[in-house]
């Protein structure tokens, strides 16, 4: 029993037995390559493919049978001729060298690696083909080479990589110097006969070579299936905060700390821009991933040309905006304002997480107007995001006898105009409830403000042998002084401080005192 | 080496002249050119014949038509075109030419006579 294939050849089909099929195929190649300079040469080998089908077809029918085998297949290369013969009649065309080499008296030998009996790659069997020495001798030459300084590893590596593997017949037989026609294929070293048992340690090297290429594979392909799970996730990840960032939930959210630098009509197209800057590689990275796990095809050229353009645009968008945006914090402006303090003989400095909603938290929160009197929220003070820390303040000695907080206001913007407004929408809640003064931790920005940098640097004018006490959690907010410096009693919720003439000074000893 | 090289020249050179002469004697496919080329002896394999008459047709000694098979594909069937009958016509001559050069070489002058007449004799046809 022997496999059959079909082939299609002048348009007919011919029933093929394997080997005969490995024959003919060699034939057609030569035949192929032989003629494949000049314009007529599709003809010519069209024509003989036809001849080939016509010769086929009278052998079929004359030996009344079905498949063609290997003598058929030899009886019509017998008929048409080998390459060589071609040559032989072309010299017209050809030159007197390519004539004699043609001719088939010494076919010129090449260098290959013979992986049929390979031990590693087959370099040292290449060499014993081309040098005509037995393939043991190299290979002792080669393992003195490699134990004496190792040098001849690095030499076979690149030997490997350089020298090309003998795959076609007809590269086998260049490697052996045979002639590439009919009698050469009969009687080459390829025939079965001719395979040499290649030893126990080229069948080691083979079955380790095996296991590592089969592990390397799997190893390939688990970390790209990580990838395409962890990837995918990502990019749902990517999607959920794209839609977060439309508003799609929370229509507030423009007013938090890193989405309110982006002016209102720039979000849409950045946000998505930024997206896809970061969604398309992801996605290219998990469909590349899927390739190597499912071993598909490639993924279309259009579809990936198209991402690629999609990904530039969406970078050349994100730049553009991202330019834009940073031209606004070009200039700078500040104004100040002065609040008067009442006159009291001490003063408690604190800090109130709380604080009433103004009008404009409840137009951006949705509070009915009606309800959101004497209402508190807590100021989010930490989390993602929480604005940058935009309140500074600093003590200072009056110079007159009466207490005043001055309020600077700072923001930027793209012209001096811009800046200033940016600082006038904003707002600071300060409260002096008798010797109590309440500072707000936060700078408020006004009706959906963007970002500008604002901030407000808040000085308190106190007199000169005033007491001052600083509620703990001021520390953050206070510049300029040694407050660190100022340490006290852990239970105790102020420190106590005294202006003199030189500033503001620690007062060490204990008090009682809380405020009213 | 030599003598082999000169012999191959010697047969290309006649082969084209003779696939024209049995071409010349009517419409004829190429396998049969082939059979025609054995029995006179002249040794060639198909493959060979192939490119040879692609590239007469091409200068255009040669035109073929399309002949339908029992056996295959349909089949072309070569036949000398006007200008192929003049050509051929000159090879004719070249021949004789050679004919009596060789003939003239191997026996010397006056022994060659006769076929000297015979050549006058053609060239006047």
């Amino acid at each position: 029993m022997k496999k059959t294939l079909n082939i299609n050849i002048g348009n007919s089909i011919i029933h093929l037995e394997e080997d005969a099929y490995e024959l003919l195929k060699g034939y057609l190649n030569e035949v192929k390559q032989h003629f494949s300079k000049n314009a007529d040469d599709f003809e010519i080998v069209t024509d003989i493919e036809n001849r080939i089908a016509e010769l086929f077809a009278e052998m079929l029918q004359v030996q009344q049978k079905q498949v063609i085998g290997v003598e058929d297949v030899q009886a019509m290369m017998l008929q048409m001729g080998s390459v060589s013969d071609f040559e032989n009649s072309e010299a017209d065309e050809s030159t007197v060298e390519d004539y004699v080499a043609a001719a088939g008296y010494d076919q010129v030998k090449k260098l290959y690696r013979d992986t049929d009996q390979a031990m590693i790659a087959g370099v040292c069997a290449g060499f014993g083909h081309y040098l005509d020495l037995d393939i043991r001798w190299v290979r002792v030459l080669a393992l003195l080479s490699f134990l004496l300084g190792g040098s001849g590893v690095v030499a076979y590596l690149v030997m490997w990589i350089v020298i090309p593997k003998a795959e076609s017949r007809a590269e086998k037989m260049a490697m052996y110097g045979e002639t590439p026609n009919l009698k050469g294929f009969a009687n080459s070293h390829l025939n079965p006969l001719f395979r040499q048992s290649r030893g126990f340690i080229a069948e080691l090297m083979v079955f380790l070579g095996n296991i590592f290429q089969k592990s390397s594979r799997f190893v390939f392909k688990a970390i790209a299936a990580a990838i395409v799970i962890f990837g995918s996730m990502l990019l749902l990840f990517l999607i959920g905060c794209l839609a977060a960032f439309m508003g799609f939930w929370d229509a507030s959210i423009y007013s938090y700390f890193p989405l309110s630098i982006v002016n209102e009509d720039y979000m849409v197209s950045l946000t998505i821009a930024v997206f896809l800057s970061f969604a398309v590689p992801l996605l290219a990275l998990i469909l590349f991933s899927i390739r190597v796990v499912f071993n598909t095809r490639a993924v279309h050229k259009m579809l990936s040309f198209g991402l690629l353009v999609v990904w530039l645009g969406a970078l050349v968008v994100g730049i553009f905006f991202i330019a834009k945006i940073s031209s606004e914090f070009k200039e700078s402006a500040e104004f100040t304002q002065v609040v008067p303090v009442t006159d009291k003989i001490e003063y408690y400095l604190t800090v109130d997480r709380s604080r009433f909603f103004t009008k404009a938290d409840s137009l951006q929160y949705s509070i009915d107007p009606a309800n959101y009197k004497g209402r508190k929220i807590l100021n989010e003070m930490n989390g993602p995001f929480a604005q940058p820390r935009n309140v500074k303040l600093r003590i200072e000695k009056s110079e007159k006898m009466q207490a005043s907080l001055s309020q600077n206001y700072f923001a930027k913007g793209k012209t001096f105009e811009q800046a200033l407004k940016a600082a006038q929408r904003t707002h600071y809640d300060f409260v002096q409830k008798d010797s109590l003064l309440i500072f707000s931790p936060t700078l408020q920005i006004l009706d959906k403000g963007n970002w500008r940098d604002q901030e407000v640097e808040l000085v308190l004018k106190v007199p000169v042998g005033l007491n001052v006490f600083i509620s703990k959690d001021f520390d953050r907010y206070i510049r300029g002084d040694n407050f660190w410096d100022c340490e006290s009693d852990d239970n105790k919720q102020y420190t106590q401080w005294v202006m003199t003439e030189e500033g503001l000074k620690c007062v060490k000893e204990d008090h009682d005192h809380e405020p009213e | 080496m030599i003598a082999e090289n000169t012999q191959t020249q010697m047969r290309k050179g006649i082969l084209e002249y003779c696939v024209l002469l049995v071409i010349s004697r009517g419409e004829i496919y190429a396998s049969d050119i082939i059979s025609e080329l054995k029995s006179a002896r002249l040794l060639v394999v198909e493959g060979t014949l192939y490119p040879l008459l692609t590239r007469l047709k091409n200068n255009g000694l040669l035109a073929y038509n399309w002949v339908e098979s029992t056996s295959g594909p349909p089949r072309k069937y070569y036949v000398l075109t006007e200008e192929g009958t003049a050509i051929l016509g000159q090879l004719d001559n070249t021949w004789n030419e050679l004919a009596y050069a060789i003939d003239t070489s191997r026996k010397g002058a006056k022994m060659n006579d006769s076929i000297k007449i015979n050549l006058d004799k053609k060239s006047d046809l």
